[in-house]
Formats: C-alpha cells, structure tokens, sequence
C-alpha cells in the first residue's frame, strides 16, 4: 500500500508492549487470563483425548498381531548375506598382519559373535539329520535348535588360531544368510565366494564347499525358536604375497538353491555381498 | 496550466503558430514541426516488459522459500558427492523437483495472467483516422497522426475532432463532450470566447470527442499528449496501482506459513544439530520441513479458482483484466458509479409529456415499443403531428427491420429522441412527412431558441399550410395567445399560463429537458397554395401561436439498475454517483435509481421544507447529500471525509477527473475498498486509483478500458451485482481451500518432527509430500472454489479490509493445532501398523534412524529375530511412505467434507461427489486411519454445532 505511512517505530514498540501486557482490559498476548486457561483447558482436554485415542487404536493394533511371527513377511522374500566382523566404515578390512592392533577390532568381534556358537551354550540344542529341512509340529510352544559347532569352522573357529589367521595373513570372515522366519532353501545352499580379479586370493571354506545345512531351516522367529543358531560359513582368505597392499574385492554369493536369489539389480546385498580387504605387512 | 488560445483573435493566433488560415501551413514546416512535437497520436502506457512479470512469477510467494529449499538441496548433493554417498543424487534429484514445481507454477500462473491480459489486446486497435487539412493552400487528407500545431483542419458533422482545436469558423457545430466531462448533453460550438476557462469555452474542442454535427474549421494547438486529453490519460498512467485486496490477503497468509516454516525450521535445525546430528543432515531435515509446511500447489490452485470465476463472470459480460480483480468486487463497499452511460442509457428519451393540463408519463426503458399513456385526446394527435413534422432528424436507410430504439439516427440528441417517440406511437414518420411535405424551416439556433417549419398538409381537401413550431418553452409560449385543451383552442388566460408554469417548474425539476410545441395553420386566403416562404424575411406569422403541449427529455436510468442498486444497498455496499453532469440531472437520476432513496432529504431539501436557511440545518439529519464540483472545489480533505462518514447517499455533481481521483482518494481513507464505475476518457485516473475499476464494454472509451480491472461487456450495472456476489462467494471458497490445504500441512510437518526426535525411520518423503501438494490435493482444493454459498451472501456486509482476513488466527490454529494434529495421528498410526505387521513393533522402531540409514548394515534384526537388509528396509520405508500418503489421502477426504462448508452441518448441504486419485498399497491401509477420518468428521461437526449456537463467539 503505497499510502500507508510507514508508523515510527516508537509506536510499534508501545503497541507491541500492549499486545503483549494490556494493562487496562487485563489481557495478555491479545486475550485475558480466564480465556487464556479457558484455551489451555481446552487444548489439555484435547490432546489427552488424542493421546488416549492413539493409545487405545495402537493397542488394538498390537492386539490384532501375533507375538510369535509377524503378518506379513513379502518385504523379506530373500535373504540377504553379511558377513562378520562388519567393519565400521563400509565393508573394507584394512589391516596390518604384524600389527595386532589393526585388527584387534575384528577378532574381538568375532570371538563375541562366537560365544553363542560355543558348546557350553548349545547344551539344550539337538544333532538334526543333515541335509533335511528340521520342521517341527506346530503345537509346540518351544521350538527345538540344531546344533552349529565352532569346530565345523575349522581354522576359523577361534580355537586353534585365536587372530582368526589375521595375524599369518590368512584373514578369517565368517558369511552369513539373514534369518527369515519360515523360509526354507531348496536345493544345496552353498556360499562361493570369487575375487574379482583371478589368482589374486586362495579361498578355503569351512565348513567344506561353503555349505549351508537345510537342517538349520525353518526358522521360527525369536520368541518360539529362542536357541536357534544361524548356519555360517567362514571364508579363509591366503591373499598372494604379490597382491598385498593391494585391494582384493571378494564377492561372495549364495549358490544352488533355486528359491534364494543372489541377482538383484537394485539389492546389492541379496543373497550376494562384496567386501574389499586390503592387508599389509 | 493551460494556454489561452481560446481569447486570442484570429489574427493573433496566426501569428503565434506562424500559420495562415486561408493556406495553413506549409508541407515543409508541418514536416519540420513533426519532427519537432512527435506524432499526434497518445503514447500507450508503458506496460511491463513480459520477462519481468515472468520472473516476478518467479519470486513472489512460496517461491523463494521453495528456491531456499532446491538451493540447500544441491548444496547437500554437493557435499554429499565429495563424501562419497551413495545416496546424493536424491538431493540433486529433489532440488531440481523443487526448482521444477517454482518454474512450472511460475509459467502457469504467468500463463493465466496473460490470458487474461490478451483479451484487452483487441481493444487497444485502433482505426488510423484522417483528417481534412488545409496545407500548401490546398486541402489534403492526411492520417491524423500527422497533424501538427498551426495545421488548419475541417470538421463535419461525424468526425472524431483529430486534436485539441481552436474554432475560426463554424455553422451549426455540436460536439459529444460526453467521453471528457460527463455531460451527456451535445454541446454547441461557435467562434466565440465564452469562457475563461478553456475546458468550458465554446471556441475550442477537443481530442478525441465527436463532431455530432455541423461543420468547422479550426486551428490545431495542441497535438498527442499535449491535448486535454492527453492530459488526462497522464494523469492516470501517474496513479499507482493499487494491490488488489486479494493480492494483500495471499501475502499475509504466505507471510504467515512462511512464518511457520522458517521459525519451525529453524528451530528443529537447532535442536538437531544440538542433538548431535551432522550438520549436512541438519540441513537436509530443514529442507523437508520447508517442503511440508509450504503448500506448493496452493497458489496454482487459488490462479486456477480465479480463473474459473473469472470464466463464469465473463460468461454474465464482466471481463475481468487481472485476475485477482475477481474477488476486490467481493470486498467492495464502495461503489462510485459514473452517471452517464453506466446508470444511464446514454440516449435522450422522452420521458413526460404535458398536454391537456395533465402531465403523462413516458415509457422509457430500452426495449420501448408502444407508449401506454392515453392518446385518445385530440390534443395527443395535433402535438404528436409538431413532433414528426418539426423535427430535422432522420433514420439511416435500410433500418426497417432494426428495432426502433436501436436504429441510427442523423441528428441531434434531443431529435433523436423525438423521432423515435413518434416513431413508436405512429409508425411510418418518413412517410408522414412525405404526405406533409414541407415548404420552409427555419433551423434551432441559440438566439431565437426555436424550430420552426410549413407544411402542406396531408388532407387534399384542406388547402391551408400548417406552422409548427418547437423551442424554449418560454419563448414559445411567448408566442402564443392560445392553448389547446382536450382539442378545442382556447384563450391562453393567466390561469392556464400559471398551470403551464407548473409544469414546466415540475418537470424541469426532474432534471429533464423540456421542449415547447405549438402550431398555427395559416389562412387559406393570406397564403394561397403559390406563397413565397421566405425564411430570412419571416414572411409568416410567428406570433399569436396555439400552444399544445410540453415534453420532456432525459438520459433515462437503465431499467436494470434501480434493482441492482437496492442489492448493493442490501449487501452493504454504498453506491456513490459521482457525475461531469448538473446537479439537478444527477440528483434526479439518483433519486429515480435509489442511490438516494425516496424518503431521504439533502440538506437542501430539509432546509426547503422547514423553510430555514441551509446554515441552519443540522447535517446530521440529512442522509443525502449533493456536493457541486464547485464546493468541492474548496473543501478540505476533513470535509470531504466528514461528508462521506455523514452521509450515506452521496451525489457528485460536476465533477472534474481530478476531483474523481480526489473522492476515490477520500473512500480509500475510510478503509473502504472502492470500486468505480466510468465510460470515459475523464473517469480513467479514478478507475486506476480505485481498488477495482470497471469501465463500460460498449461505451467506454479505450483511455477507460485500458485503466480498468474489469469490463462490463454490456455496459450492464445490474452486473456488478453478479460480480459482487462471485466476488464474495470466491473469498469464502479460497478460505476453505486454504483450510482444506493448511490441514495436512501438519501432517506432513508431524512425519519429520518426530523422525529427528524420536530417531524413527522416515513416515513420509519429501518427493511423496510434493505428490501429495501438486497431485492429489489439487482437484479436491479446485473443487472447493465450485462451493456453493452456504448462507445468502449478498446480505451480509462487505468484509472489513483489515478485520475479516482470508487467514486469520482461528483457521490457522484449528487447521494446525486441532484437525493437522488429527491427522497427523491418524497418519502416524497407518504407519505404525505397516511397520508392524511386517515385524517391527512400535518400540524396535525408535532410535532406530542411524542404523536403519546405514547402507553397509544388512542384518538389522527386527522385532521376530529377522534380519532385514538396506535395501528390503528401504523398500518397507516405501511401503510406510504409501501408507502415511493414503491416510493423509483418506483423511483429506473427511477434511474435504467438513471444509465444504464453514458452518453450516454437511447434511445442509449438497455432496458432490469428488473421487481424489489413489495410489496402490495394500487395500486395507486405507482404512487404517479410517477412524480418524470419520473422527476428523464428528468433531468438525460438533464444531459447526457449536458455531451455530453460539454465534460471535471468540
């Protein structure tokens, strides 16, 4: 408006002060204290409703779930792989093999990953048949756990070698399939796992050939299947003493089953992975 | 300050223009004075060049907050690139939507904005006109561009005068100053120096009026701009203008959101970086916050609503130039209207007659074809034989199957208007005066103040001439010695005079122009069939007359208009007639239309009635009053003020364009918004300075067009009215789009408030907000703007400029803080349960954020011991997003609803039934919010209930 004279600023100001403290018709902010509770009462009854409304329908929600599996599962048709250690910053090892403090990180991680694998822990759990799914009845509240023993890892089981062969340049990385609660392989599930470029990386599986044992399958979830013990795959790495200082790419893919997919386009971690490991000496 | 042209002698005038009367000028000095004075012709006003409305488009509004948003984007892309993540390209991808959504709704607002402008692009042509101009000693036809000061032009009767001309000759010469001052009345024209002030001088005429007949020879003082009206026109091109009420209203709600949006940004940036966030993702939140609080499509939707009620207005003849003028109509409380040619027809008529001793009433509404007053008496039948005989005008050719009143006529107003009265009532008037074939005639000249004609007459057998005669009533009834009642002669006594006084006083007082009619017919014997007529000797009686009867002439009022001034009465509007016209006419007309209701009194009139002098009234009594330019003149802009306040029906009579600038100036003072009505090129700077202009699509002039916001195709009144009531219903529409709109604000907002505190995975993307805002919110707000009223909105008054805000603090805090608040639980809820029923219970899922946006963590554990990779969380993410969007969605539906009307219940009200577009997911999340939705309803409802019982209430 071009003829509205701009109001000195003396003016704003005393207004403001009014609007803020009225002192004459007792109001604060434009409004009295009565209305101003009136308000707050209003807006307090309000939004404890609300809040008592959104309890009530969440609680109805999780009423309507069971604890046991979730509703629906078409998020996770697939499992995805990932490997352990899990370095911090993206999946790159960088060590140094007569430096244990550069890889003091990943053995810890994988000693405390290892605990649960440990024979002390698998007391409850039984020896299933090799090679077969492990279904069991529904009626049964308490799922039952096969056994994975640490020494089917052989020299990456901590036991013998507890660098994990870190510390001979033989580094250790264990793979492992995510949990999916009722998925069952077909086939001779078994983790390959190739550098990306030839001759650069000798590659030793254990247990042998990378397998995963369909004895391990179905899982049940948490809550039914307490015990459970994922298959692993632990992959020893002899990195070719012209190769070091050198990142080797290794990528690693779960094979033979037709029903785990390994060729997503836009999932780079279904039923694949890729890591880099770089070693000095 | 004007020049004195007009009292200089010929001689003198020859000398200043160093011209020659008899040879004007010559060819090489004309070229020479060209070049020096430029072309005669109105330089256009300067117009904004298109590139700067396009980048004002640009910038105004949310646009720059927008810009902010698309900068920040790329500047995080930017940061984002160099670090390595993979996921930058999203930012650059989301700053270029961001860019895209300002650019396109910039194009497309522009776009409406031009389209509306085009339409006007055909009135500025103009036909290139010629002109008679003695030059070289010879007459020559030039295009009137090229006429210079000192040319010698000739005008007759039809012609546009081509410049600003002071007369040295002229014969019978009228103008039509109606387009410069207002007076619908011809004016004559003669040599001489009448008048110390040029405007109203007889010896000049003007640019841009017409020669209505007659001709003259003048000499041209002033070329293009330097004219009256050129003058004028720059006077208007001075007015700034004004922005439009809507325009203000927009920007006090953008100030408001962006308000919001920046001080919750802000605020959220501050409390993420002091929750030890990375300031890069800091920045990246602010963006979504601008992105949901600012509602991207709103302004496209309001254009959009305008525009179609400017197609719905266009539809019932107004044109609406600028788009946002659709709705200053709407808050308009003031209307000054131009008499001439808005509340009037702009043609004389007549309107009474006096005959017998008994004024009749005239029929005189546009579509006139019979006359109902009674025509039985013989009186009716030898005055309405004066009318036809005595009278110079004449149809054009080949009318026959043009209505009466439509036809044109060669000839003056008041002929016209005599013509086509006996046209109506007789029939065949060329054929009439065919059978009375006339002898002599002695034309209307100001002198002797009458017409005088002699006829044979149409009956074979009677051999005697007829004399008619017609003039000042006055100086007819001077010339008369008897008076014919109910046919019979009678001896004019002093009684009859008296009566014949009465009337004339009575309908002069109605502002009407009266003629007097009398007739003679001439002894047989004195003036034998061979007589010689002659009119400079006046060989024939002029004396000892019959006096038959009076009419009266007036600009009658549209038969529109008394209806739409009594609805603008009633929707609180004051109409104000501000007129170039008498006062009396003014005060007449008013008086007949409603602008001054029946039972109101000026100051004048109370003072009349009491018999008091007119200092001695009280003014406060008086509801009307009638102010002469004169008065005004000298008044100061705190009498003018006190007037307006005073009085609620207001005459301005006499008006100068400048002194139309002033009282439009005096309304805008009272926080009124103004609207003003005029045809003509005087009225152009009131229709600027007004909030809203509206000139005359078949009378006005192009200097009114181009001042003007909107256009009355039909030169219809009774439009305005049309146009008040869209203007209003399009306020109240806007209000409930913006409410409909502001709502899910909050519940987009809500999504990332809670994702920075609480450490969730993202509700709802910043892409999927933009969907929401451009896509499916776009129809259902569209659709608001069709509502029909709630209440009768044309009896309600005008809203208050700074009191009924389109966006006011109740809207605001019930859009956000209670219904946005809703939603945003009844959105949060939908999201809870998908990220539930696929195995992440509500209370895995807080804090969960770092982890879940780790790219390289691909075994995050769910609540049922599931171990999720980046890709299938960020695939779910989407799945959440869905269903945030279609809450919102389904929840805008039950906000649409409970929108469409502001109080009263929905089951008031007509559904229409509107389908928003819904995108898959999976069937049943629609329903999840459900609840909500049908909540939303219930309260809203209850709410309305409330508002109905207690109106007023705070």
């Amino acid at each position: 408006m071009s003829k509205e004279e701009k109001k000195p600023f003396s003016q704003t100001m005393a207004e403001w002060r009014q609007f803020v403290y009225n002192p004459r018709s007792g109001e604060f902010l434009g409004r009295t204290a009565k209305s101003w509770g009136l308000i707050l009462l209003f807006y307090l009854v309000f939004y404890g409703f609300l809040a008592a409304l959104f309890t009530f329908t969440m609680w109805v929600l999780l009423q309507t779930l069971s604890g046991d599996i979730p509703k629906y599962r078409d998020r996770i048709s697939s499992p995805g792989l990932m490997i352990s250690p899990k370095p911090v910053t993206a999946l790159e090892f960088y060590f140094n093999k007569s430096d244990s403090k550069s890889y003091a990180e990943y053995v810890s991680t994988l000693k405390q990953f290892l605990k649960s694998y440990d024979d002390s822990k698998q007391s409850k759990n039984i020896a299933c048949t090799a090679g077969k799914l492990f279904e069991q009845n529904e009626d049964r509240a308490v799922k039952q756990a096969c056994q994975f023993n640490r020494t089917m890892l052989g020299s990456c089981s901590g036991v013998e070698d507890d660098t994990f062969g870190y510390a001979k340049g033989t580094p250790c990385v264990l793979v492992k399939m995510n949990r999916i609660i009722g998925l069952k392989p077909e086939g001779e599930p078994h983790i390959q796992c190739s550098p990306k470029e030839e001759g650069k990386v000798q590659i030793t599986y254990f247990p042998d050939g990378g397998t995963i044992d369909l004895m391990y399958f179905p899982y049940y979830g948490k809550n039914l299947h307490a015990d459970y013990l994922q298959p692993l795959v632990a992959v020893q790495l002899a990195i070719n003493s012209s190769s070091t200082k050198e990142d080797v790419t290794i990528e690693c893919k779960i094979m033979g089953s037709p029903n785990l997919r390994n060729e997503d386009d836009r999932d780079k971690f279904l039923g694949r992975i890729s890591f880099k490991v770089q070693m000095s000496e | 300050v004007l020049q004195d042209d007009h009292k200089l002698s010929k001689e003198e005038l020859e000398e200043k223009y160093t011209t020659s009367i008899s040879k004007g000028l010559t060819s090489a000095r004309a070229a020479e004075i060209l070049a020096r004075d430029g072309p005669n012709a109105l330089t256009p006003p300067k117009s904004t060049p298109e590139i700067i409305k396009f980048l004002k488009q640009m910038v105004g509004g949310f646009s720059i907050l927008l810009w902010v948003g698309a900068l920040l984007c790329w500047i995080a892309f930017g940061i984002q690139l160099a670090q390595g993540v993979a996921s930058a390209f999203d930012n650059l991808y989301l700053g270029v939507v961001l860019a895209l959504v300002v650019i396109l709704t910039g194009i497309f607002a522009y776009y409406q904005e031009a389209k509306s402008t085009n339409i006007m692009a055909s009135f500025s042509k103009m036909i290139p006109q010629q002109a008679l101009v003695i030059r070289d000693g010879e007459k020559k036809e030039v295009p009137a561009e090229q006429l210079v000061v000192g040319d010698i032009v000739e005008i007759k009767g039809g012609d546009r005068i081509p410049a600003d001309i002071r007369l040295i000759f002229s014969q019978g010469c009228k103008v039509d100053n109606s387009s410069l001052t207002g007076e619908s009345e011809p004016q004559s024209r003669s040599c001489d120096f009448t008048h110390e002030n040029p405007l109203e001088t007889k010896n000049i005429a003007f640019y841009s009026t017409t020669c209505l007949e007659g001709t003259a020879t003048g000499m041209v003082i002033n070329t293009g701009d330097h004219t009256i009206i050129g003058r004028i026109a720059s006077l208007a091109s001075g007015v700034g203008n004004e922005k439009t009420p809507i325009a203000i209203e927009i920007e006090h709600f953008v100030h408001i959101v962006a308000g919001v949006a920046v001080s919750i940004g802000v605020l959220f940036f501050i409390i993420a970086v002091s929750m030890k966030y990375k300031v890069l993702d800091s920045i990246i939140f602010l963006i979504g916050i601008i992105v949901a609080n600012v509602p991207e499509g709103l302004l496209a939707t309001v254009t959009v609503s305008l525009s179609l009620t400017a197609k719905r207005m266009a539809k019932k003849n107004c044109l609406v130039k600028n788009l946002e003028a659709v709705e200053t109509l709407g808050s308009t409380s003031i209307i000054c209207s131009d008499k001439t040619g808005t509340l009037t027809q702009n043609r004389m008529t007549v309107a009474h007659l006096w005959f017998d001793d008994q004024i009749y009433s005239a029929d005189t509404s546009e579509e006139q074809t019979t006359q109902s007053f009674d025509q039985s008496s013989q009186s009716w039948a030898t005055l309405s034989k004066i009318v036809t005989l005595c009278n110079r005008a004449e149809f054009k050719p080949g009318q026959e199957n043009v209505p009466i009143m439509k036809r044109v006529v060669v000839g003056d107003a008041s002929e016209t208007a005599l013509l086509k009265f006996a046209e109506v009532i007789l029939g065949d008037v060329m054929g009439i005066r065919k059978r009375n074939r006339k002898l002599a005639e002695i034309p209307f000249n100001s002198t002797n103040k009458f017409q005088l004609s002699i006829h044979e007459t149409e009956d074979p057998n009677d051999k005697r001439f007829l004399l008619v005669m017609k003039g000042a009533p006055e100086r007819i009834l001077e010339r008369c010695s008897t008076i014919m009642i109910n046919g019979e002669e009678q001896p004019l006594d002093r009684e009859r005079a008296e009566a014949f006084q009465t009337a004339y006083m009575e309908l002069g007082g109605l502002g009407e122009r009266v003629l007097g009619f009398c007739h003679l017919y001439l002894p047989e014997d004195e003036f034998p069939d061979t007589y010689p007529f002659d009119t400079d000797s006046m060989n024939f009686p002029t004396s000892n007359l019959c006096f038959v009867g009076l009419l009266s002439m007036i600009d009658p009022p549209r038969s529109t208009v008394p209806d739409a001034v009594s609805k603008c009465r009633s929707a609180g509007i004051k109409v104000i007639m501000v007129t170039g016209d008498h006062p009396i006419t003014a005060k007449a007309i008013a008086k007949s239309v409603g602008i001054i209701s029946a039972n109101s009194e000026t100051v004048e009139d109370i003072a009349k009635r009491l018999n008091v002098p007119v200092e001695q009234v009280n003014k406060q009594d008086a509801r009307a009053a009638v102010i002469n330019g004169m008065e005004l003149k000298d008044m100061t802009a705190e009498q003018l003020d006190e007037i307006l306040i005073n009085h609620s029906e207001i005459v301005f009579a006499r008006t100068s364009p400048q002194q139309k600038l002033i009282i439009v100036e005096g309304c805008q003072r009272q926080d009124a918004v103004v609207a003003v009505t005029g045809d003509g090129v005087n009225d152009s700077p009131a229709l600027k300075k007004a909030d809203i202009g509206i000139a005359m699509g078949i009378a006005g002039s192009d200097a009114a067009k181009n001042a003007a916001d909107m256009i009355l195709l039909d030169d219809n009144f009774a439009s305005i009215v049309t146009g008040v009531e869209e203007g209003r219903l399009i306020f109240d529409n806007l209000k409930k789009t913006i409410a409909y709109t502001l709502t899910k604000n909050i519940a987009e907002l809500c999504p990332f408030l809670i994702y920075i505190i609480a450490s969730i995975p993202l509700p709802i993307g910043t892409i999927t907000i933009l969907f929401i805002d451009l896509g499916t919110d776009i129809i259902p707000s569209v659709a608001l703007a069709y509502e029909k009223a709630e209440s009768d909105i044309m009896n309600r008054r005008p809203r208050h400029k700074k009191k009924d805000r389109l966006v006011n603090e109740q809207l605001a805090v019930y859009s956000y803080l209670q219904i946005g608040i809703l939603q945003s639980i009844g959105a949060f809820l939908a999201y809870f349960t998908v990220y539930a029923e696929q195995g992440w219970l509500p209370n895995t899922l807080l804090g969960l954020r770092v982890n879940w946006e780790d790219d390289y963590y691909n075994d995050i554990e769910d609540s049922y011991g599931q171990e999720w990779t980046r890709y299938q969380r960020t695939y779910l993410q989407w799945s959440g997003y869905t269903a945030f969007f279609v809450s919102i969605t389904i929840q805008q539906v039950a906000d649409l609803i409970i929108r469409k009307t502001r109080r009263n219940s929905i089951f008031q009200q007509d559904l229409i039934h509107e389908s928003p577009f819904f995108p898959f997911s999976r069937v049943q999340y629609w329903f999840v919010a459900m609840p909500y939705a049908i909540l939303i309803w219930v309260y809203d409802e209850i709410r309305k209930l409330f508002i109905r019982q207690y109106p007023g209430s705070k």
